[in-house]
């Protein structure tokens, strides 16, 4: 009876940072309205600039985010700058820019295969890692630690995203331009800063969830690929846009992934997350958290 | 012959009452106006006659037959047709491809559509642009298209919205010429509409909303002249003369 | 020359050529790669009666692939059944599995639709994988279904050699581009066109938009399903991995893309274009940079979705018509 509680814990930790995982993807597409189907592949970044920082400097895994962040962040910025934006200024009276998926998915073919490429397909993971299977033992359960500081990386990340998009002016400017992109252009907002910050920010958290993976997930450049499709059905259950719904959600996630194999193959527990994912989709495609927009 | 009849149409969006208690009628070869301040609810009206969304509450008839719960295409099939406020043409393809797409409403073979499509166009002068990209005309041609297309699927009943919008004085003129033509052609007309030379040119009679509800019913005259509309709407130079 | 006369003769051309390639081209390595070629553009092609005409993206079409070939297979090992009936009946079934999923699907936003079809995709493959029998049916999960290449022959669609086969994928190649035709000339055409574009517009003009793109959908699946059928038939060997792979789906998808959706000779064009760079930088820069064809791959995705949105065909075709110009005589009267 104890394995359930102990998996149920772990899992809602696991399960917090696929919300981080999750939380970059939900902001882009909250704002750009675009599936950034690259997502995966800017996760394995984060993890291979994380994974780098940490190798050549020694230091804890959780300091190289000093590096990590900025990087990650200006990755994203000038990634939708370059390539993104002139899809987005051609398209700019379709109103479901379905080119910007297909850009983003090569993009994916063009990361992955690119670090493919020049790092080889070794799985790599960090040496002296201070974090390496550590446990926590609270009352005969084991609690992993690495997660353990994963999940509060999930909670503040998700807490800072949305005390940035609520207080701050360029915050402001943001969920206006969710809204409402033409108000909000209307209104003297750059609408294209707004998405190149967007996309700054998923980005940066794709790397901070990457520096929580790091001390216990193999590091390959196919590694984004896992994360990128729970990913979205992450961002549609927990709701488009919504922070608490993609850390929500991917506690829901994180659960059935880790109590499911008590019951089934982890196979059959793979099959029920794309059942409740199409459930979603048909009943409630907001989500669970989400807000009916009409875009 | 009733053509249409609206009786206490209700539309409801959430909280917000769009129509309320709306009723009205149209007989065949009338054209009828149907005006009032921006948000008084005209285009959802139209949407819940033309099968966009159904009505909240109230009944509409078309040659006596319900309509509440029908689609769009089975009423255009019926002889029911619609233009929109905003153009949409089919941007990427020719005016003569628009146009046949209207014409296969009552045939299955392609020639068929086509020749009703070239014999729309000739007749609404968008024939030498027939092979030109839809997305490339100006927007009085757009709006020409729009009626084209809609012509094009042989319409007792026509629903314009708006299609004045955006046109300059003449060519507001030669729109009001060419309803007034296929009035006269047996198609009966239903028209939204803000520009009040082409209003009071082409409807015999008019229906005036506000928030949703009918103020004002009559002869263009009539309403030009009724103080709730003036109130409501129109200002001083339509006043009474 | 006039140009009706021309385009005849160059079609004729091309088809002699392209029935008369094996018997110059002996190697049994290169008509495995143009069986492939004829293979994907036959895909692409199907593929593009929903993600062309009908304006949508789906991302799972390799399901449909999957179930042509697991039913032919299954039917044939434990029945004895042709796989030519199994064609016909793998078809059927992906024409049914493709509009249920098609009556949800539809109606959703582009980005959802896409993600719903993935989410089939997948689930059907990891269905499969964790099923060693469904009914009486053995499907053997993850370990895949071998067909033994006993009792070869037209009748059971096996052969020793690679010319038999190339044959009946091009005569389906061919097949399904006149079927593409015929359909863009006709009002299914017209109507998929419009209620891809605009739908609330096409509605009002009397499409029953959902309607059709189911039917688009069902064809696009049944053709699918058959090309399944036929690479059961030429590997002899089918695992979930392999036949519903996330991979094919996404690979057919962005020929279709890059040659250029919604046209006809768009989707061909882009299997002849990008197949070859595929094969091409697998064989020769294979063990030295792996990927590469990928990197190529996204990198000609994003370009061609910058400058060309509407493929590669569009460039390519104006530059065949003013080819024609040149080349025949009163080149406007005709058309």
């Amino acid at each position: 009876m104890w394995f359930i509680v102990e998996d149920l814990i772990n899992g809602i930790l696991m399960g917090a940072i696929y919300g981080l995982t999750a939380l970059g993807l939900t902001v882009i597409f909250g704002v750009l309205k675009v599936i950034n189907f690259a997502h995966g592949s800017l996760l394995m970044v984060g993890m291979f600039v994380a994974y780098w920082a940490v190798t050549l400097s020694g230091l804890h895994p959780y300091l190289a985010l000093i590096l990590v962040i900025p990087f990650m962040f200006f990755f994203g910025y000038y990634l939708q700058d370059i390539v993104i934006k002139p899809i987005f200024k051609a398209e700019k009276d379709v109103r479901e820019p379905i080119t910007v998926i297909i850009v983003t998915t090569g993009l994916w073919y063009i990361l992955d295969n690119l670090t493919l490429l020049i790092f080889g397909p070794q799985y790599r993971n960090i040496q002296d890692n201070p974090l390496r299977g550590k446990m926590l033992e609270i009352g005969g359960m084991f609690i992993s630690v690495p997660k353990l500081w994963g999940f509060s990386a999930a909670i503040l990340t998700a807490l800072a995203i949305y005390w940035f998009l609520q207080r701050t002016r360029m915050g402001r400017a943001i969920r206006a331009t969710s809204l409402d992109r033409d108000a909000a252009s209307l209104m003297g907002i750059k609408q294209y800063k707004v998405y190149n910050i967007a996309f700054g920010i998923g980005t940066a958290a794709a790397g901070i969830a990457g520096v929580t993976l790091v001390p216990f997930y193999n590091v390959f450049p196919s590694v984004g690929v896992l994360f990128d499709i729970k990913g979205f059905i992450i961002v549609v259950l927990g709701g488009l846009g919504s922070i608490s719904g993609a850390i929500l959600g991917g506690m829901i996630i994180g659960v059935i992934e880790s109590v499911g194999p008590q019951f089934m193959t982890a196979t059959w527990t793979e099959g029920i997350v794309y059942a409740l994912f199409l459930l979603v989709l048909f009943v409630k495609p907001s989500g669970l958290f989400g807000v009916r927009y009409d875009w | 012959m009733k053509i249409l009849e609206v009786k206490n149409l209700v539309k409801n969006f959430g909280g917000l009452r769009a129509v309320d208690d709306l009723s009205l009628t149209i007989e065949e070869g009338q054209i009828l106006g149907l005006i009032g301040p921006n948000g008084a609810g005209k285009s959802t009206a139209f949407n819940c006659i033309a099968g966009v969304y159904p009505p909240s509450d109230g009944e509409v008839y078309f040659f006596g037959e319900k309509i509440n719960n029908h689609n769009p295409w089975d009423l255009c099939k019926k002889g029911l047709a619609r233009t929109f406020q905003i153009v949409k043409p089919f941007a990427s393809k020719t005016v003569l491809y628009n146009v046949t797409v209207g014409g296969y409403v009552h045939t299955e073979k392609r020639a068929k559509a086509e020749e009703k499509a070239l014999e729309v166009l000739k007749y609404i002068d968008l024939y030498d642009k027939k092979d030109m990209k839809a997305g490339k005309l100006t927007i009085a041609d757009r709006k020409r298209l729009e009626i084209a297309r809609a012509l094009a699927t042989g319409p007792k009943l026509l629903l314009l919205d708006e299609v004045m919008a955006g046109l300059r004085p003449t060519e507001v003129d030669k729109m009001v010429e060419i309803i007034k033509d296929l009035r006269d052609n047996g198609i009966t007309f239903f028209v939204i509409e803000h520009i009040m030379r082409a209003i009071m040119a082409l409807s015999d009679r008019i229906v005036v909303i506000h928030y949703g509800q009918k103020i004002s019913e009559g002869r263009p005259e009539e309403i030009a002249s009724d103080e709730r509309v003036i109130k409501a709407y129109l200002g001083e130079e339509y006043g009474v003369s | 020359m006039t140009r009706e006369n021309f385009q005849k003769l160059s079609a004729a051309l091309l088809l002699i050529v392209s029935f008369g390639l094996p018997l110059v081209l002996r190697s049994p390595t290169y008509l495995h790669i143009l069986i492939l070629l004829y293979l994907y553009a036959y895909l692409t092609t199907s593929w593009n009666l929903v993600g062309g005409f009908a304006g949508v993206l789906p991302l799972g079409h390799a399901a449909f692939f999957g179930i042509g070939a697991y039913t032919s297979t299954v039917l044939f090992l434990q029945y004895g059944i042709s796989p030519w009936i199994g064609m016909v009946l793998g078809g059927i079934m992906a024409s049914i599995v493709g509009v249920i999923i098609g009556l949800p699907t539809f109606k959703m936003r582009g980005a959802y639709f896409a993600l719903a079809t993935i989410a089939f995709g997948e689930g059907m493959r990891v269905m499969v994988e964790n099923i060693d029998y469904l009914g009486p049916f053995n499907l053997n999960g993850p370990r895949g279904l071998q067909i033994p290449p006993l009792n070869v022959g037209l009748a059971n669609l096996m052969f020793v050699n690679k010319e038999p086969y190339y044959y009946i994928i091009l005569i389906m190649l061919i097949a399904v581009l006149m079927l593409t035709y015929t359909i863009s000339c006709s009002k299914l055409g017209y109507y998929l066109n419009a209620g891809g574009e605009e739908p609330e517009a096409a509605k009002a003009l009397g499409v029953n938009v959902a309607r059709c793109k189911l039917i688009a959908m069902a064809m696009s699946s049944f053709l699918t399903a058959l090309a399944g059928v036929f690479y059961a038939q030429l590997t002899l060997f089918i695992h979930p991995k392999s036949v519903i792979s996330l991979d094919l789906s996404f690979e057919i998808a962005f020929i279709a893309l890059i040659g250029g959706r919604g046209s006809i000779a768009g989707p061909v064009l882009g299997a002849l274009l990008l197949r070859p760079v595929s094969d091409f930088s697998r064989i020769y820069f294979g063990h030295i940079l792996p990927g590469l064809h990928l990197i190529i791959f996204g990198t000609v995705l994003i370009l061609v979705m910058i400058f060309q949105p509407r493929g590669l065909q569009e460039p390519l075709t104006k530059a065949y018509h003013r080819l024609l110009d040149r080349l025949t005589e009163n080149p406007t009267e005709k058309e």
